[in-house]
């Protein structure tokens, strides 16, 4: 008879998504005043910021821009005065949008491409808290056709169906080394997809005034069949099956959005937004992996978010005919309660500011350059999970180009 | 055009901000009212760095008091040397490696033989056999003499008995007379850790009660003042810990009758319970049938279960009749488990009125991995708990630990220094040291 020994080894490869994976970028004019425009008609980005009023656009439109992000955070581990500080990788958040219909029309056609959510974190292999995060790649990608409708002359509504392609591509350490100490790698990649709507109506009772108001539905999206890929020493494979696979679902919440433009003279724009998003729908996350053992089992891990929300203020200063030159800022409230932040995006409230620029290159060429810089403080906190323990400071660095193109 | 010319530099220019960091703003390091400009380490073979079964490089660089002096260096902490084995000869004593698993999931482990830093085996006249280790000949901060009992330090001819001690000595065996009290306080200290005493209960738990006796806790309560006296009266300061309970470590947890029992109802459905030899009181021992009271040693070999054993009674299965029960030294029984945990109960009394009363930090390791048995403990990411092999705490031996279970009893020691002196010595990156290594 053998010694009997059950080996059981306690691993939790568990993908965490917080508030910071919001990406509020989805429009050059609009980050420079902000990231407002609920409440305003300014160009073809109303389809993501409010599809009632694309119906107002005086123009067809096409228009591309990107955002290249720069996410620094630095992680102070409790009762230590070690920094560790997360690489540098530029992530790419994009918009594109369409907008066309007959000239004066009381109808108009949209479609939006853009991503609502994402997150590039890169720690490393080598810091602190390499067992529960070194890399994260968490990209949304929203496909928005979008119809927008006048219903008088103070009123319009809009409307779109939205299909999210969602991918992600997670790596974090396993504590199980091999004989020359090296530690074990989990790696989490797949691609979902999810479904949702999006909804607007546009109030322009004088020229001095206009309200916006939109609901931008929860999209769940579902990963199917994602690789589950351990790569752990050859004795402990056995417990770690590959190939393997997982599914799991995350809720990506839905925003409600009020805002409102004043226009004070013919050369002053500005745009205040709120923003309520329903993170409490996320609850759990869970993980399903398709071939169990005692090392590897499904996870259920709590998140208990909270509802969030965001103050936003921009205006836009039209200096001449071809220049406008826009500034902004705004206060973002996390959703992430105490003893819940985790290093994939490390979230606290949060300030930013912004400006823009945008030029006219030519008859129907716009050009639009934004910058937003943003300030998550410094939070304190003790993972409830992982015990993970220590300061998180992080900045965002995000420049940004757009073109549109209008007729 | 030009303004948007400018505009573009601006970005640029922004942009170029992302050199600037995010930095957070620590605690500027201070050492309190704590000196550590020399620091020294008095204790066994936990604090020697002992971990597989054996003593060897690896182990030495990853003990407990190594990894505090490394933290203490921001504090004011000096230099630290260990009496480390030769890189030629890094395995030491050699150690235990794990090869692998069986079928059943049970470990396989083998030793490691080569490169050693044996000198030789000197028989000693009513003792035995005293395996000899290579000399080390530098300064000394790591005392960590492994086996040494607190009983032992004033005993003048232990230098000649313990290989282990003996290669710090410059006298070979037997002509040492030097007792380790005096040895560790020949050069001044400004801060000492003690972990001294585990041995003086655990020697006789891990040969089942049958090859060791514990230490009178009276003497053990005098030996400890007169080593913290010692220790303290050049005007050091230090910390101090408990021992743990020795029911606490895997070595007595892993291999239990439950299942042992369980594997052999497998084969042979009609065994109701295994047979061992139990202390009744004081030396009388007599078979009875185990239960999960009683503790069964890791290195049991359990395959002797249910070998033909000739009795005056007829050939009996090993273990499973009142005629042949498992041998007194693989089993701690019942009472001597509540022996063990009286002794180990009065010690660390001992030790914590001691401290208290020199103003000592006192890191209290019974409650901490007594606490950790039951409840585990999670940190960075890691959840570690008191299991062989898959608790990732304790090393290959079951009795000491790995390099991360080091890295975590160094991190209670500097706790426990930071609240009692007022200094602020940085928290070692417990995810930074590494577990058991699998093949």
């Amino acid at each position: 008879m053998k010694k009997i020994l059950l080996l059981v080894l306690a691993l939790i490869p568990v993908l965490t998504f917080a508030q910071g994976f919001q990406v509020n970028l989805e429009g050059q004019k609009q980050i420079g005043m902000g990231h407002t425009g609920t409440g305003l008609v300014q160009d073809g980005a109303s389809v993501f910021f409010n599809p009632g009023a694309v119906v107002l656009l005086p123009e067809n439109y096409i228009q591309a821009g990107i955002s290249p992000l720069l996410f620094k955070s630095d992680f102070n581990p409790s009762g230590t005065n070690a920094q560790y500080q997360s690489l540098n990788k530029v992530a790419t958040p994009f918009n594109f949008y369409a907008v066309w219909g007959p000239k004066s029309s009381w109808w108009k056609l949209g479609l939006g491409v853009y991503t609502p959510f994402g997150g590039l974190t890169d720690w490393g292999k080598s810091w602190q808290g390499k067992y529960v995060l070194e890399s994260l790649d968490l990209k949304a990608i929203y496909f928005q056709p979008t119809l927008s409708i006048k219903i008088n002359k103070v009123l319009s509504i809009g409307g779109g169906f939205v299909y999210n392609r969602g991918s992600v591509d997670l790596t974090q350490a396993i504590p199980l080394g091999n004989s020359s100490g090296q530690d074990g790698q989990a790696e989490l990649k797949g691609t979902g997809k999810g479904y949702g709507w999006n909804a607007g109506l546009f109030i322009k009772p004088s020229s001095k005034i206009s309200i916006g108001l939109t609901h931008r539905s929860k999209v769940s999206t579902t990963i199917n069949n994602g690789d589950a890929i351990f790569t752990v020493p050859a004795s402990v494979q056995g417990g770690f099956p590959q190939p393997n696979t997982f599914t799991a679902t995350i809720p990506l919440p839905a925003t409600n959005s009020l805002g409102i433009g004043l226009y004070p003279t013919d050369k002053w724009t500005v745009a205040l937004d709120v923003n309520l998003i329903n993170w409490n729908v996320y609850k759990v996350l869970a993980f399903d992996y398709k071939t169990n053992t005692s090392s590897l089992q499904d996870t259920y891990s709590q998140r208990n978010y909270k509802n969030a929300v965001t103050l936003r203020a921009g205006a836009q200063y039209k200096a001449n005919t071809k220049t406008a030159l826009r500034f902004g800022g705004g206060y973002a409230s996390t959703a992430v309660q105490d003893g819940y932040v985790t290093p994939e995006a490390p979230d606290a409230n949060r300030v930013y500011v912004t400006a823009g620029l945008g030029y006219k290159l030519a008859k129907g060429l716009d050009v639009d350059v934004s910058f937003e810089y943003e300030h998550l403080m410094s939070r304190t906190q003790t993972n409830i999970q992982s015990q993970l323990s220590g300061t998180f400071k992080t900045n965002v660095y995000i420049p940004g180009i757009s073109l549109a193109y209008h007729w | 055009m030009k303004t948007l010319k400018h505009f573009i530099y601006i970005i640029v220019g922004l942009v170029g901000l992302v050199a600037c960091k995010p930095e957070i703003n620590t605690p500027k390091p201070s050492h309190g009212t704590a000196n550590f400009s020399r620091f020294i380490a008095v204790g066994n073979s936990l604090t020697a760095g002992y971990a597989d079964g054996g003593l060897y490089l690896q182990g030495q660089l990853n003990s407990y008091p190594a990894i505090m002096a490394k933290q203490m260096l921001s504090v004011g902490g000096g230099t630290f040397t260990q009496p480390l084995f030769s890189t030629a000869q890094a395995n030491g004593s050699g150690y235990l490696q794990l090869t692998g698993f069986s079928s059943t999931g049970s470990p396989i482990t083998a030793p490691v033989t080569s490169n050693l830093a044996i000198r030789g085996i000197l028989p000693v006249p009513g003792f035995g056999n005293v395996t000899l280790y290579s000399k080390y000949s530098g300064d000394i901060n790591n005392y960590g003499v492994p086996g040494i009992k607190l009983l032992n330090i004033t005993y003048a001819p232990y230098g000649n008995l313990n290989g282990f001690y003996e290669r710090l000595l410059p006298g070979d065996s037997p002509t040492n007379t030097t007792p380790y009290l005096a040895f560790i306080t020949a050069k001044p200290f400004t801060f000492f850790s003690n972990w001294l005493g585990n041995n003086d209960a655990l020697a006789y738990a891990t040969s089942g009660g049958a090859g060791d006796v514990l230490t009178d806790p009276a003497t053990f309560a005098a030996l400890n003042t007169l080593l913290i006296n010692t220790l303290t009266q050049g005007g050091a300061k230090g910390v101090v810990a408990t021992i743990p309970d020795v029911t606490s470590i895997p070595y007595f947890n892993t291999v239990t009758e439950g299942a042992i029992l369980a594997g052999v109802q497998k084969a042979n459905p009609s065994v109701t319970g295994l047979y061992i030899n139990a202390l009744v009181s004081g030396t009388n021992y007599a078979p009875r049938v185990a239960t999960p009271a009683d503790l069964i040693v890791l290195t049991f070999p359990t395959s002797k279960i249910g070998q033909p054993v000739s009795t005056p009674y007829g050939t009996l299965p090993y273990g499973l009749t009142p005629y042949t029960p498992i041998d007194n030294q693989y089993v701690l029984d019942a009472n001597e488990v509540t022996l063990t945990e009286n002794a180990v109960t009065a010690f660390n009394s001992s030790i914590t009125s001691t401290a208290n009363a020199k103003g000592l930090a006192v890191f209290d390791a019974y409650t901490f991995l007594k606490n950790i048995k039951s409840n585990g403990l999670v940190t960075n990411g890691i959840s570690l708990n008191s299991n062989y092999i898959s608790g990732g705490l304790f090393s290959l031996d079951g009795v000491h630990l790995t390099p991360r279970g080091y890295a975590i009893v160094a991190n209670e020691f500097i706790k426990a220094i930071n609240s009692k002196y007022g200094s602020n010595i940085p928290l070692a990156d417990v995810a930074a040291y590494g577990g058991i290594k699998f093949p």
